[in-house]
């Protein structure tokens, strides 16, 4: 079976002995002749299904109903750090899992029937005020104007559910059926064939409007986006441009911006975390969603009100919590002339944004201890966009055992002694001793156990290489970085569309990137920029013929 | 938390038709032996259940020692020692770990495929990426040719089995189309029983219902997939393949077995429940076995590169971890066999189950063939060869039991073929990526 994937979605380190392995960074990215002009090429993109949280969020704006059904479906795929479900097909447990929501959501459906109608049957008579439904729910559920054959089919759904029940019997089957339509489930793209460059289409209005509302709310579109669309206004950049703005002026971006952060620092599902009760009994359910909660108010706090930039994610000082536990945690209080809603300060010398907040640090660690091997590589691998790979066979990678006679970062540095772990190691343990303030739940310590903590550390294999102490000074590096500016805007990318990028989109990343940095740095121009971009407004249709191509990590 | 979750299968039932809940819940009787004891002597079916456990084993402590007939288990297969002439150990098979992937990536994916994995996004140790495996596995290979007997094609379940990706995934439909295993007992639970208790009138309408529109969603799947190309087309026309088969059962008879009476009420995912999840996964198997619910199953006991935290047994470092200590390190070697020797208890208390189900004068046990795997050799080495297979339980007849057989580096490829033959396959001469060389000397 010939293999029509290209992947380049990961930099891998493929070797970690020397610094030129960094530069593969640029080596595979030939430039392409658009650099000053619109990029043209646009890596394929494949039919993507819906992940669990934007089903329960469609399910919820489509007919009102709250309660999780996707909680039971089998787990989600990731591209990069986010879930996407673009690689695999489903099975029959899948669409079983499918059908199973599907009539539990309709039964509750039509247990609020009344709020559901655009019409009477009693004055219009149940078929046509079936007819009606149908004229109504289907499109918002499709997310495009319903074909007339389409809603034929549907009445005829209908039709079987009233003649073995009643008028919402009839209504209840079909939801049920619209609700396990790939209509329903994928986002489905043809774009407009006629005006396409080759097998590069423009999206349709309705496309856009669909790819939009999923990147920036996770949801389908609101009233007023469908309303766009159909006025055809989402062609034209302007036309998407004041969608955007909008978008990110409404409370649901703010759940967007929040799941991109989470997931990107890894924080997403904190509430999985485990620690171990004898050391940390502080950490309770309830402070990891507060950490959590955090993380999701500090990301909007910067990005949406404050209209922030990378360096402002990875230097801020300020703690977007009233928890009083998690303040604690931070070993500050929350003064009572301050009013609620407004950020507390923390020690400058202690914290630096995203980087040293508690979920991160938490998460990025063992049940019993710190780990800076998590913790560099994390930073490696989700800051830097350089993937390690894992550990060779034959080597011991279970963490040292707590011993009170020496720090973690002795231990660590014990077991980094072997030759053959330390060519990766000095990449990782580099960054990771710097996090030794921060213990297994973000707490900041002076003393590991009798020892001093010593968070001096080193970077290589950026372009802002060298020592550093302690992490407020490494996020200043960072925030500085133009590897970390790409990443992101990497990252970014990955969120919006969903899929990993290509060879093909080499020419859009850099051109975002290098816009981000020369820029006002600002992460919601950055969004703007996407959501016009080429990539972002076009399909690419897989093609129909076997056409491998090399993935770019194997040019080297 | 368990009220909470029994609610949750009555409104099930309550949501398939409005049926009352509180239907009396009968005590679970399997449904062959009764129609053989009503008088209609009906050949038992042949049924395969296939299992995996990961990291490697102990080579060592594994393999049994003495002759073909006459051998005595090692201590991590001891606590099989009840059955033992009913098992079969297999030493000296290799999986080909070639192309794409590293070791456990690799050898999950061909483990019951044969095949090597595709290019993709999971990356390895190497440093190289790649993507699911290439090729249909051998249960669903089997469940195309009998599946159509029975309610289900096959059933997949899991114990902790994460996320989803390819150290997650052993049960293929095709090239890239892994099967997901079931993590979730009650879920598994509703599943397979839920709607057995809304009985016949209810049936009825439901399948008139349901056949209604799952006509809808097949015309939708079947335009759609014309329409993509490559990649896409294989989604479409994977989910068009599965809801067919829903379709099917749909019109099929309505089962006549009687429901069990399971609690649960745990964390699925939580790393301590893992004993718990397993045995209640085993019983529902069972039942879905001896219900003749489906013929072709699987049970995945976490996954490739497994880190389970064995607290049970007192340990605290994570599986995988432990599993890549040197051979002098004691601590490895105890909890590695203390690992895989927890891993054929359970192995055990599945037999033990399938023994318990009377079918005309023997056992539901008698007619299975249960098989068991891993995706490695050993943790430490990451090796290919010789990864330990065990095959146990009565195969209707079709395999001679209480044997030890030794290969030498034998592609395990041969051994897939021979499950072929096994589920009556005959025309099978090769599987996944070897050439035809049939099965496995001396097996069948």
């Amino acid at each position: 079976m010939a293999n029509l994937r290209m992947w380049i979605a990961v930099l891998v380190l493929a070797s970690c002995s020397n610094n030129e392995s960094m530069d593969i960074d640029t080596a595979g990215s030939e430039p392409m002749g658009f650099a000053d002009d619109e990029c043209r090429q646009v890596g394929v993109t494949e039919l993507r299904r819906l992940t669990a949280r934007q089903y329960d969020n469609t399910v919820r704006d489509l007919l009102g109903l709250t309660s999780s059904k996707a909680a039971s479906f089998s787990a989600d795929e990731h591209v990069g750090p986010f879930r996407s479900n673009v690689i695999s097909a489903i099975g029959e447990l899948q669409a079983e899992q499918y059908m199973n929501a599907a009539e539990t959501i309709a039964f509750e459906a039509v247990g609020q029937l009344e709020a559901l109608l655009p019409c009477d049957p009693a004055d219009v008579g149940d078929r046509p005020c079936a007819q009606q439904l149908i004229a109504e729910l289907g499109p918002k559920a499709y997310r495009r104007a319903l074909r007339e054959q389409e809603a034929e089919r549907l009445l005829a759904v209908y039709d079987v559910g009233d003649a073995e029940d009643d008028f919402a019997n009839g209504i209840r089957l079909v939801i049920a059926a619209l609700l396990q339509s790939p209509h329903f489930l994928y986002l489905v793209e043809f774009g407009r064939k006629d005006e396409g460059n080759g097998a590069i289409a423009p999206l349709t209005d309705h496309e856009v409007a669909t790819r939009l509302s999923y990147f920036l709310w996770d949801t389908m579109p609101d009233t007023t986006l469908f309303a766009a669309a159909n006025a055809g206004e989402l062609t034209t950049n302007d036309g998407i441009s004041v969608q955007v703005d909008r978008m990110l002026a409404d409370p649901r971006a703010r759940t967007g911006i929040a799941s991109f952060h989470l997931q990107w620092f890894g924080v997403d599902e904190l509430e999985t975390v485990e620690k171990d009760p004898r050391v940390y009994p502080e950490f309770t359910p309830a402070l990891a969603v507060a950490m959590k909660a955090e993380t999701a108010a500090f990301a909007n706090g910067v990005v949406l009100d404050a209209h922030g930039t990378i360096a402002t994610l990875l230097t801020s000082e300020l703690a977007f919590t009233e928890d009083s536990q998690l303040l604690t945690l931070y070993g500050v209080t929350h003064s009572m002339d301050q009013g609620l809603g407004i950020p507390v300060p923390l020690p400058l010398d202690q914290r630096a944004g995203l980087l040293t907040q508690a979920s991160v640090m938490a998460r990025h660690a063992h049940a019993e201890q710190s780990s800076p091997v998590h913790r560099g590589k994390f930073v490696r691998e989700n800051l830097l966009c350089q993937i390690l790979p894992s550990p060779p066979p034959d080597v011991d990678n279970t963490p040292p055992n707590p011993d009170p006679s020496a720090s973690t970062r002795e231990r660590f540095e014990q077991h980094r002694a072997d030759p053959a772990c330390a060519a990766c190691h000095d990449l990782i343990d580099g960054l990771g001793f710097g996090f030794e303030h921060y213990d297994a739940i973000g707490r900041w310590r002076d003393l590991d156990g009798i020892h001093m903590v010593d968070a001096s550390g080193w970077i290589v294999g950026t372009d802002v290489d060298g020592e550093f102490d302690g992490i407020p000074e490494l996020a200043a590096r960072l925030a500085e970085s133009t590897i970390v500016a790409e990443c992101t805007t990497r990252q970014w990318f990955r969120f919006a569309l969903g899929r990993g990028e290509t060879l093909d989109d080499t020419c859009t990343i850099d051109s975002l990137a290098r816009e981000l940095t020369e820029g006002d740095g600002s992460i919601e121009g950055l969004i703007h920029r996407i959501a016009v971009s080429q990539a972002f407004r076009s399909h690419r249709a897989a093609p129909i013929e076997p056409q491998p191509q090399q993935p770019r990590g194997d040019e080297r | 938390m368990i009220d909470d979750r029994s609610d949750r299968r009555f409104s099930r039932r309550r949501i398939l038709l409005g049926v009352a809940a509180g239907s009396v819940l009968g005590p679970f009787v399997p449904l062959l032996d009764r129609e053989a004891r009503g008088g209609s002597p009906l050949p038992f079916p042949t049924r395969i259940i296939l299992l995996f456990s990961p990291n490697g084993t102990l080579h060592e402590r594994w393999v049994p020692t003495g002759t073909i007939d006459d051998f005595t288990l090692g201590p991590i297969l001891a606590p099989l020692e009840a059955y033992k002439a009913q098992l079969v150990v297999i030493d000296g098979l290799r999986v080909i770990h070639d192309g794409l992937g590293d070791p456990h990536q690799r050898g999950m994916g061909a483990l019951w495929t044969g095949t090597g994995l595709r290019s993709g996004p999971f990356v390895g140790f190497n440093g190289g990426s790649a993507g699911y495996a290439s090729g249909i596995s051998v249960d669903q290979s089997i469940a195309n040719t009998v599946g159509g007997e029975s309610r289900y094609r096959s059933l997949e379940l899991g114990v902790h089995t994460g996320g989803a990706n390819v150290w997650t995934r052993m049960c293929y439909a095709g090239p890239d189309q892994p099967l997901a295993p079931a993590d979730d007992p009650q879920a598994t639970f509703e599943r397979l029983f839920a709607e057995l208790g809304i009985g016949m009138a209810g049936f009825a309408r439901l399948k008139a219902e349901r056949r209604s529109v799952l006509d809808f969603v097949t015309d939708d799947l079947a335009v759609l997939a014309r329409q993509h190309g490559a990649n896409d087309r294989i989604k479409l026309e994977a989910h068009l393949t599965a809801i067919r088969a829903m379709e099917q059962r749909n019109e099929t008879a309505t089962p006549r077995c009687d429901i069990p009476t399971l609690e649960f009420g745990l964390d699925p995912d939580a790393n301590d429940s893992f004993p718990e999840v397993s045995r209640r996964q085993i019983d529902q198997l069972v039942m879905a076995l001896a219900c003749d619910l489906t013929r072709v199953a699987s049970l995945q006991w976490s996954s490739a590169s497994s880190i389970v935290r064995f607290t049970w047994l007192r340990q605290d470092v994570a599986h995988h971890d432990l599993s890549h200590l040197g051979d002098d390190d004691p601590a490895m070697v105890d909890q590695m066999t203390a690992i895989n020797r927890w891993y054929a208890e359970e192995v055990k208390y599945l037999l033990d189950r399938l023994a318990a189900v009377p079918e005309g004068n023997g056992t539901l046990l008698d007619h299975t063939l249960v098989v068991w795997g891993n995706e490695l050799s050993r943790g430490n080495s990451h090796g290919n060869h010789p990864v330990p297979f065990v095959l146990a339980g009565g195969a209707n007849g079709r395999i001679a039991m209480g044997r030890y057989l030794r290969y030498d580096s034998i592609e395990h490829n041969r051994l897939l073929v021979s499950l072929c033959h096994y589920m009556g396959l005959d025309e099978q001469e090769a599987f996944g990526n070897d050439p035809s060389r049939g099965g496995l000397d001396g097996l069948l």
